[in-house]
């Protein structure tokens, strides 16, 4: 393979790896950032969002679990991934809005440390009623049919189809999201609530409201990347956990509610995970913390995160 | 001489005995008696029933295999009680209990983690004083629970543990391996592989980066170079590494005719998976060293004609073999996988073991076990030798079938059942020439 080749190839990679964990990340971010909420528990709403599409896109067969034990063996509805592409954001979208209501809602005035107690117990609770459903073993998440060959790219060669459409999907939902962020009116209420939410209120806009619908994004976003990464990997119960220590990192990186900033973040990690395999493999995984450890030393607030107005 | 050294011990300990009851109450009948015998080691003599302890992962990647371990060990000890299963054929074991206690266990999560797994270990050594423990998968977890029991003086049977080192330079006198390693894995393979694939080709590994996948590594080296083939690279992978697209497109599709993937579990179901997106498997053959069901239903039809091992299969016919699958079915509505024979075989080997032992004194236990022959497990005639606790036992070759002809249980073909005599090595060559059991007391 060709020095550029290779460059190419492992760029490609690097943003290919990104693109999920920017879709999970940009929800995080402006929940982080307009809320001030920090939600472990958006891993699980990635989990609830690939076993949705698992079962909205194929058909499973469940072994273990209560499912199993309760006789629904075979269960799914073999309605393909473009259903599964709406309906799932759609069902999670939902689930945030319960979870605004009646998880985040109540704690807004509390100490991050009690956010951050009450979410990762929701996500250890969600994980284990997963687990107690569909057992604890791992399920092989198709791609779509009219996706699941390989492309000749040039330069590149060969490359698996999928993973091309998960940076496409991933670069549609972004700008979707900038879009109604920096170009609505439920935007600009956003916006000035991520700055100063006090002023917004003095102003008259009710933030409720605004709120309830940022948790609501955020989460369908999460749901997306739960539909669009689920053929990467094996599904388990446990994915939810493991996609949320990136995810955090590539917010701290990008800047807390920002997402051009998580889109940068995700790129970076990605590359840097794709880069450090080619030239040092043992490093891999230290790598992503040290760049973070990077960042947060020379830009505490993130890349391109704000510097909050304080009262 | 020794005679007489042994009746003085036994004395003593009738009047240690004598107190310590006096301070505990009535123990165990059974225990009282072989303990005038025997001086107190470990967990021994046994207070109450005896414990087994049950180390498994229930999360991390070998999380299925795991859970599927835990249902054979609890039916492991429903036939030790109850009768049923091969307790009812095993002339050692009676289905009323072991040496007539009845059997009760304790399972705990190693989470993958060798140094969670200690945890739990020491929690069931120390809290519930079990007198023998059994567990796996993950080699580095084996590993660091069979030191501990070796310190502690508590028996391990090691379940689903298939790095060199567990039988090689961390073997323990106190720990015993049904499971064939890495080394006879590559030995078995060769034959099957080379007639297929032939005699000349160049090979890339990557592997998981832990005890057992650099052992599965250098035997696959070793062996394979022995057959006429060139390695172009191997590469380390981290233990639990989810996204390998950065690693598989590194290797270079022009040159190689093999690729090894060294990984198990739920990494092995995604590396494999992942180099079937990438389609690898159209410039290359792959082979994935050592299989299991769990891993492969995760992987689903990126199997297909992938040769491997696995510790042992459903489709395996003889009456053992057959006996345990439709004793497990009947409870579970499921068909065993490999892990699942492993944790009940070691279960009942231990049991059988201390019964012929007539007591639960560990090293005698342990002296009834080394260089013990048997053929009641399924896997043909087999010797758990005494040099390094090693079985020397078959191992079974398969293939991956494809998605359209897998059915619930069954993932392979079995193309080969490799006799013990084709595989194994000496005492004082292999991994056994760097093992040194330890005392026994």
């Amino acid at each position: 393979m060709s020095v550029l080749a290779e460059v190419v190839t492992v760029a490609l990679n690097g943003l290919q790896q990104g693109a999920i964990y920017v879709l999970v990340a940009i929800g995080l971010s402006i929940i982080l950032g307009t809320l001030k909420f920090v939600n472990f528990a958006h891993g699980a709403l990635y989990l609830i969002g690939t076993y949705a599409g698992l079962l909205i896109t194929l058909e499973i067969n469940v072994t273990d679990g209560k499912l199993a034990d309760w006789g629904y063996t075979p269960i799914g509805l073999e309605w393909g991934f473009l259903p599964a592409l709406v309906i799932v954001p759609s069902v999670v979208f939902a689930v945030g809005l319960l979870m605004e209501r009646f998880v985040a809602r109540p704690f807004y005035d509390r100490p991050d440390t009690d956010q951050i107690l009450l979410t990762f117990g929701l996500a250890i609770v969600v994980q284990e009623v997963f687990k107690i459903l569909f057992g604890g073993q791992s399920y092989n998440f198709a791609r779509p049919g009219w996706a699941s060959g390989q492309v000749d790219l040039p330069i590149v060669g060969t490359f698996p189809e999928w993973r091309l459409y998960i940076i496409g999907i991933t670069a549609a939902v972004v700008v979707l999201v900038y879009g109604l962020i920096e170009y609505t009116d439920f935007g600009l209420v956003v916006r000035a609530g991520t700055r100063d939410a006090e002023m917004v209120e003095l102003l008259g806009i009710k933030l409720s409201r605004p709120y309830l619908m940022v948790f609501g994004v955020g989460a369908a976003l999460a749901g997306v990347a739960g539909v669009v990464g689920g053929p990467l990997y094996a599904v388990n119960p446990n994915i939810g956990t493991e996609i949320l220590v990136p995810s955090f990192l590539v917010v701290v990186i990008g800047g807390v509610g920002s997402i051009t900033g998580a889109v940068l973040g995700g790129i970076l990690i990605g590359e840097t995970l794709a880069i450090l395999v080619a030239v040092a493999p043992q490093w891999s995984q230290v790598g992503i913390y040290v760049l973070a450890a990077i960042v947060l030393l020379a830009r505490p607030q993130g890349l391109l995160g704000v510097e909050e107005v304080t009262p | 001489m020794a005679r007489g050294e042994n009746i003085d011990v036994s004395r003593r300990d009738v009047v240690k005995m004598a107190g310590a009851s006096g301070l505990v109450g009535l123990s165990g009948v059974a225990g009282s008696a072989s303990a005038q015998e025997n001086p107190p080691i470990g967990n021994f003599p046994i207070q109450g029933n005896p414990t087994f302890g049950f180390t498994v992962p229930q999360s991390g990647p070998y999380s299925s295999e795991g859970q599927d371990e835990l249902r054979a060990y609890r039916l492991a000890v429903e036939h030790l009680n109850n009768g049923g299963g091969w307790v009812d054929n095993w002339s050692d074991l009676t289905g009323n209990g072991v040496l007539g206690n009845q059997v009760e266990f304790v399972s705990g999560d190693t989470a993958t983690d060798a140094d969670t797994a200690r945890q739990t270990a020491r929690r069931m050594i120390q809290r519930d004083r079990a007198i023998m423990l059994s567990g796996g998968s993950s080699s580095a977890v084996a590993i660091a629970i069979q030191e501990l029991c070796q310190r502690e003086k508590v028996q391990y049977m090691c379940c689903l543990t298939h790095s060199n080192d567990t039988t090689g330079k961390s073997c323990v006198r106190y720990s015993f391996r049904e499971m064939f390693n890495a080394y006879m894995s590559a030995q078995a393979l060769v034959p099957p592989v080379t007639q297929e694939y032939g005699n000349d080709n160049n090979f890339y590994q990557l592997y998981a980066d832990y005890t057992w996948g650099q052992t599965v590594q250098s035997s696959m080296s070793r062996f394979f170079g022995e057959a006429g083939w060139s390695e172009l690279n191997s590469v380390a992978t981290p233990l639990g590494t989810k996204d390998f697209s950065s690693y598989l497109s590194q290797v270079p599709r022009d040159r190689t005719d093999v690729l090894f993937l060294n990984h198990y579990g739920l990494d092995g179901a995604n590396s494999l998976s992942q180099a079937r997106d990438m389609g690898l498997d159209q410039d290359m053959e792959i082979i994935v060293p050592l299989y299991n069901r769990p891993m492969a239903q995760a992987a689903g039809g990126a199997i297909e004609g992938v040769f491997g091992t696995v510790a042992w299969d459903s489709q395996i016919d003889n009456p053992p073999s057959n006996q345990f699958t439709s004793a497990f079915n009947e409870k579970y509505s499921r068909v065993p996988s490999g892990p699942a024979q492993l944790a009940y075989a070691q279960t009942l080997q231990y049991a059988a073991a201390v019964e012929r032992a007539g007591t639960f004194y560990p090293p005698e236990v342990i002296r009834q076990l080394e260089g013990y022959n048997y053929n009641n497990i399924g896997m043909g005639e087999e010797t758990m030798r005494a040099c390094d606790h090693q079985a020397q036992r078959a191992v079974p070759v398969v293939k991956g079938l494809p998605e359209g002809e897998q059915q619930q249980g069954q993932f392979f073909e079995i193309v080969n059942v490799t006799p013990r005599s084709k595989l194994g090595y000496a005492c004082d060559e292999g991994p056994a020439g760097e093992c040194e059991l330890g005392p026994y007391e």
